[in-house]
């Protein structure tokens, strides 16, 4: 207790120090559990709504977003294990009412739908159920949850417009559903209609989304599914209804595995602010050491005595940063709930995050966890005090040159490690020990880095400012316990930085060249809104319209769909490829572009994205089984090429194939070449005045589209560049308390300045230029890890994030750009402790011990 | 030269104010070389760093060369400091990372002399306290009587009408203590500086010309008595 | 939709010691005929009072456990058009599809449970299903008066081959004409649904009565099924009783 006391007394004197350390986890934690939260909150309301239209299915038959033609309910029906078998269709549509966005609407067969689904009815339309002759006579019905109605001032009879394929139509309320249930799905943004009229409304043929099935008692889920796939084939997926959640988690894992590394960043960068105030806290209080030593203090006190220290401090800064955390979750749920939608078009309605206790707990943990790891060196560093040295006045502890010697043999064995590593073996655990090898090898030898660059920086700064520069070198090498740690903190946001930047850069570039080679039509038309959406699909024959067009040359049609690979949804793009050879330049990464064009056009082979390849390690010549509604369909890869539309990776199939396969001859994109010397925007008007009558058309131009993926592109790396920005922040709040630490540590010093003639300006250009010289050491440094940062980086991204693989180019003008911004927060932060440095009387300063 | 007149200094020692000066009234010479002696506590080291700028008196005023220093703000008295004083301290305070050379020229380089002309004066400033040989060495290389031969050196490198020393011989044994004295009265001599020198030691003292003693923060003995 | 398991004739002064499973036989017999139609009205009121009125057009061609059914509404307005086909099956459940006009396709309707109310009446599926003679036991209780005539009280209970949504039923067949009276279903002791048979007349030699009360003791709600210009054997053709014929609206 009485420990307690001195700990609080020496943290009640450097408030500002332990404050700035303690938003430093504070912030880490706070990145870490916001993005969890975040994605927990997306996955969970994704849950939520698969589980609020599931009601009693226990299966679920569905083939990706293609859907399959009607029989199959037939077949599924007749099932002896099949207790009742409802379709489905499932589209989140445009409602048109201002801020309501989308209106995911079920369709379902009202006739037989009650034995999957409860559907509670507000008082008075009970009709509906029983009596489901008028809601099925009209395909004009629909029927809301209380709660979209209440929002929208809805009652029954009132008319809501929506997007339909024939163009914005007005839908009737027939029905309002009560709270609870199936209510709860998509934030209550939801509305049921007949299955057939949803057919009409969405353009498609007879075809269900889905089937969802109930089993006769005593039929046992293993039972039901084997029953059914021996019914249906190998061209359906049959799983329970939280299978969809799984499917939903691989989209979003690749997502989140860059922010989680990114949190991680942020929690170490954190962990050096910490390390750094034990560091100085231990200096500084050598004396107090001493005494506790003589007076019978033994070493593991000591030791429990900071630790503690760094646990509450943990603790604090954790507990802050969870509440933060979940704060910030709030904003991230739905920025990524957007993103989702629109890069994947699986419609999300996050409302908020919710707090999981678990997770804020854990997230605190690691905050707390970090903290005391961080603080062990310094503890163990307090545990070896000399009682005698400590008491003796006047001199300063350093790193001795053993130090530095032990420290460069780590660092020397921990890159020689990796490199081994890298030459070793392709396996990710080899690849991912060398990576943290790597990391380890640069802080170890920051120490030594940081001195040799600082003696390296003194011509420079003292040719800038004789005194003061010479004086800020100085003091960063009288402590280089205090400045490394800094700088460490320092490089790894930068390299954070530079290797999120240039992956980002690469990937920019490629898609580019991706869209400049393959996404080369100048016009596209669709019925969705934004072609990432495959919500609504049009009849084949409107490909002969469009082309019938004046300034029209060729018209390429494409119907693209998820459909499931290996429990995995991939992109299926179905088109002309014949016509496609002859507009696509895009030179293959694997196969010949002659060849692969023919065998795929003539049906007998595929053409797959480089991401799909590398995410199955497949090669040209390997077979690919796709599950089909007519069964399973198997392809040789005859090609592999760079393409971006799908992050889990593509496969480009000849259409006729499709159209034997799916039985399925409807389009969602058409790609439009204009003749030449035609118009774009004259050709854009023609196309919607002879084709888009009675029509839900859009024509995009190039420009549109490409601006559209680049804006995708942008929020997808939006979320990571916050959070690098945040572990800036954290790394500049480092240098903040560095230079805090530096100017309580040379208060005497400084103070000799003014007494020797010395004025304050002086004083606080030298702090200046102490904070200038931290900031271009991490800089250089930083930029250093930065280019090992990004090769592991772009590795990541071929190996396990994307299976791209992406050229090597270090981002010089991001890195140009980061000059001026870090020695400017630098400066910003050097701001404060150069104006408390000068404050104060110079007598005092000169006592002070 | 130096004129104080009823000067009070009170500290707040948490919340009991500690008075540390109690209406000090005092006058020196261009010259004179006054030697301030009391015990621990007395105010000794308090007059001298209101004397040299290093912070202003509660009450009273205090005149050096004419201008009341307790009317200067922050940036009027360094520069007064600048023009005027010369510090050497008991624990000599040099920066550990600069060589005897840089320490010295450490106060003209605040002046902006150039590097060449600051680090001339300061090999002259050297070799005048007797340190020609270890122009290079660092503070932590010397003993402490070098050490404090430094500081004087550098006390004196912008030649400023002023020395303040407060227990220049306080960290040192008996006979290094000495030296330094007799280098301080052979400076004096040279050149003539103004010299108040805060001290406890008895053998200082006698070295001074003029002894001014504190007890309780007031004067209890002002004597003068012929140089030797 | 038939009434054939619903509705019976006996002829009049049949043997008094009948046996309880004969007497149904014999209803079942009477009410044959190869073709049917007719206008229905039906009359839905529910617990608070409130109705709700349709009106359709029934056909039939076929008999017992082979027929074919089509039902086209008339009104209200907003189902005009909405047609049924069903189509009977001797050993198992029917098919049967709609025709919405609107959306100009017909649908099938899986009946899953037939237990669910028909269309919002108190007639369940199940209670408008066929109901084969051999898929129950038959009990005498002994005679009662049903409205002032003279009935065989019969109990039945469903074989295990038959799956019904009542564990039995008390039936009232009139010993006057073997028409149904009254009708009971029970699920364990207690009381569902309760059918009364009313206005039998005599159409084209086949008692026939022509208006149904059902009433759902649940829900405390009544249906009334007055059937109105009701023929029989009236030339229909097997084509009339197709999907194409149902799209085509004929």
């Amino acid at each position: 207790m009485l420990l307690a006391r001195l700990s609080w007394a020496y943290l009640k004197k450097h408030r500002l120090r332990w404050a700035l350390t303690i938003a430093g986890v504070a912030l880490g934690v706070a990145v870490l559990v916001a993005m969890r939260l975040a994605n927990q909150a997306v996955l969970s309301s994704f849950q939520r709504t698969v589980q609020g239209i599931a009601g009693r299915t226990q299966l679920q038959v569905h083939a990706g977003d293609l859907g399959f033609p009607e029989e199959v309910l037939e077949r599924v029906q007749a099932l002896p294990e099949v207790a009742a078998a409802a379709p489905v269709i499932e589209a989140a549509l445009d409602t048109g009412l201002p801020g309501q966005g989308y209106l995911l609407v079920v369709g379902v067969d009202m006739t037989g739908d009650r034995s999957i689904r409860d559907y509670e009815f507000d008082s008075g339309e009970e009709a509906i159920l029983d009596d489901p002759l008028v809601f099925l006579a009209q395909p004009d019905s629909i029927i809301v949850t209380r709660e979209f109605a209440e929002r929208n001032g809805l009652g029954v009879g009132s008319r809501i417009p929506l997007g339909t394929a024939q163009g914005t139509r007005w839908f009737t309320v027939r029905g309002i559903m009560r709270p609870g249930g199936l209510s709860q799905a998509f934030g209550g943004n939801l509305a049921v209609m007949d299955v057939y009229a949803l057919q009409y409304v969405l353009g498609r043929g007879r075809r269900f989304d889905r089937i969802d099935v109930a089993l006769r008692e005593g039929i046992s889920l293993e039972q039901g599914e084997r029953a059914l796939r021996q019914a249906l084939g190998p061209g359906f997926e049959i799983e329970p209804p939280s299978a969809r959640g799984r499917h939903f988690e691989a989209i979003l894992r690749s997502f989140s595995l860059t922010l989680n590394i990114t949190s991680l960043f942020a929690v170490l960068v954190g962990m050096f602010l910490i390390y750094n105030s034990f560091s100085v806290a231990v200096t500084q209080r050598r004396a107090e050491i001493g005494i506790l030593r003589a007076l019978g203090a033994d070493r593991s006190t000591i030791r429990r005595l900071f630790l503690s220290e760094a646990a509450v401090a943990g603790l604090v800064g954790a507990l802050a940063g969870a509440a933060a955390g979940w704060l910030m979750a709030q904003w991230v749920a739905s920025y990524v709930g957007r993103l989702m939608q629109e890069a994947y078009g699986v419609v999300q309605n996050v409302e908020g995050a919710p707090a999981d206790w678990r997770l804020l707990v854990g997230g605190a943990g690691v905050g707390v966890l970090a903290s005391v790891v961080a603080a062990w060196i310094p503890a163990r560093a307090a545990a070896r005090v000399d009682p005698v040295l400590a008491l003796q006045k006047g001199r300063h502890q350093v790193l001795s040159a053993g130090e530095y010697r032990v420290r460069r043999w780590l660092a020397g064995v921990a890159a020689g490690g990796a490199a081994l590593l890298l030459t070793a073996g392709r396996s990710p655990a080899w690849f991912y020990a060398g990576y943290v090898l790597i990391v380890l090898a640069a802080l170890w030898l920051t120490p030594a880095l940081a001195r040799g660059l600082a003696r390296g920086l003194r011509p420079l700064l003292a040719w800038l400012r004789p005194v003061e520069g010479g004086l800020a070198v100085d003091s960063l090498l009288q402590a280089p316990r205090r400045t490394s740690a800094t700088v460490a903190a320092l490089m790894l946001s930068l390299a954070m930085v530079v290797g999120f930047g240039g992956v980002a850069r690469s990937i920019y570039d490629s898609l580019v060249e991706w869209v400049e080679t393959t996404l080369n039509p100048d016009l596209f038309v669709t019925p969705n809104a934004e072609i990432a959406n495959r919500t609504y699909v049009v009849p084949a024959e409107l490909g002969a319209e469009v082309e019938r067009v004046p300034g029209v040359r060729q018209v390429q049609l494409v119907r693209s769909a998820r459909v499931p690979y290996q429990g995995v949804p991939v992109l299926l793009v179905a088109a002309d490829v014949a016509k496609l050879a002859r507009t696509v330049r895009r030179r293959p990464i694997e196969g010949d572009p002659e060849d692969m064009h023919r065998r795929t056009a003539a049906g007998e082979a595929t053409i797959v994205s480089e991401s799909f390849a590398r995410l199955r390690g497949l090669r040209v010549g390997d077979v690919v089984e796709l599950p089909a509604p007519k069964g399973l369909l198997r392809l040789p890869i005859a090609g592999i090429v760079r393409d971006y539309s799908d992050q889990q990776g593509t496969l480009l199939i000849d259409r006729a194939l499709y159209r034997t396969w799916w039985d399925d001859d409807t389009v969602n994109v058409i790609r439009v070449y204009l003749a030449p010397g035609a118009s774009a925007a004259e050709v854009k008007r023609a196309i919607l005045e002879q084709c888009g009558r009675g029509r839900r058309l859009f024509v995009l131009a190039n420009e549109e589209v490409r601006r559209y993926i680049f804006r995708l592109a942008d929020q997808w790396f939006g979320m990571t560049y916050n959070q690098i920005a945040v572990a800036i922040l954290v790394a500049v709040l480092g240098v903040v308390n560095t230079l805090t630490v530096s100017i309580t540590d040379r208060r005497r010093e400084l103070g000799l300045l003014l007494a020797v003639g010395g004025l304050r300006p002086q004083v606080r250009r030298t702090i200046w230029m102490e904070a200038l010289a931290i900031g271009l050491i991490g800089l250089l440094l930083g930029l250093a890890l930065g280019a090992v940062n990004l090769y592991y980086s772009l590795e990541m991204t071929r190996r396990d994030l994307a299976g791209l693989s992406l050229d090597y180019v270090f981002p010089a003008s991001l890195a140009a750009w980061l000059i001026p911004v870090i020695l400017g927060a630098a400066f910003l932060a050097a701001l404060g402790p150069a104006a408390a440095a000068v404050r104060g009387s110079p007598a005092e300063a000169l006592e002070y011990e | 030269m130096i004129e104080l007149r009823q000067v009070w200094k009170v500290f707040l020692n948490g919340r009991r104010e500690v008075v540390a000066l109690r209406g000090v009234s005092l006058s020196v010479r261009r010259g004179e070389t006054v030697a301030v002696v009391g015990p621990s506590g007395s105010g000794k080291s308090t007059l001298l760093n209101l004397i040299g700028g290093l912070d202003r008196p509660s009450r009273g005023r205090i005149l050096l060369e004419g201008r009341n220093l307790a009317e200067l703000d922050d940036d009027e008295l360094a520069l007064v400091r600048r023009e005027k004083i010369g510090f050497v301290f008991q624990f000599f305070h040099l920066l550990p990372t600069l060589t005897c050379v840089e320490n010295v020229a450490l106060p003209l380089h605040l002046r902006g002399w150039s590097r060449r002309s600051a680090e001339a004066r300061a090999r002259e400033l050297l070799a005048l306290v007797g340190l020609g040989e270890r122009l290079d060495h660092l503070p932590e290389e010397l003993s402490g009587g070098e050490r404090q031969r430094v500081a004087i050196a550098r006390a004196l490198a912008a030649n400023p009408p002023v020395l303040l020393a407060d227990e220049p011989t306080g960290n040192l044994d008996t006979r290094t203590g000495a030296e330094i004295l007799t280098l301080l009265a052979d400076l004096h001599t040279r050149l003539g500086t103004t010299m108040l020198i805060v001290t406890h030691d008895a053998q200082v003292a006698r070295a001074c010309a003029r002894v001014v003693t504190l007890r309780d923060g007031q004067i209890v003995g002002d004597s003068s008595i012929q140089g030797p | 939709m038939s009434r054939r398991g619903l509705i019976a004739w006996l002829l009049a002064g049949a043997a008094w010691a009948q046996d309880a499973r004969q007497i149904v036989e014999e209803a079942q017999r009477r009410s044959r005929a190869d073709s049917e139609r007719y206008e229905g009205t039906l009359e839905v009121i529910d617990a608070r009072g409130r109705k709700n009125l349709k009106r359709w057009i029934y056909l039939r061609v076929g008999s017992h456990g082979n027929s074919k059914a089509v039902i086209r509404f008339t009104e209200p307005p907003e189902v005009r058009g909405v047609a049924l086909l069903i189509i009977n099956h001797p050993e198992r459940a029917s098919d049967q599809w709609m025709w919405t006009p609107a959306t100009q396709r017909e649908r099938r309707i899986a009946i899953q449970d037939r237990s669910t109310r028909f269309f919002g009446t108190d007639f369940s599926f199940e209670d408008l299903e066929e109901r084969d003679v051999n898929q129950y036991d038959y009990r005498m209780i002994g005679e009662d008066e049903v409205e002032g005539a003279l009935c065989w009280k019969i109990e039945s209970r469903p074989r295990k081959t038959r799956a019904s949504q009542y564990t039995h039923s008390l039936l009232w067949i009139r010993k006057e004409n073997y028409t149904f009276a009254r009708i009971e279903n029970y699920v364990g002791r207690e009381l569902v649904r309760r059918a009364h048979y009313r206005e039998v007349q005599n159409v084209q030699g086949i008692w026939t009565p022509r208006l149904i009360e059902m009433h759902d003791i649940r829900r405390n709600s009544r249906t009334l099924l007055r059937l109105e210009k009701l023929q029989y054997n009236v030339p229909l053709k097997e084509s009339e009783f197709t999907l194409q014929a149902l799209r085509r609206g004929s």
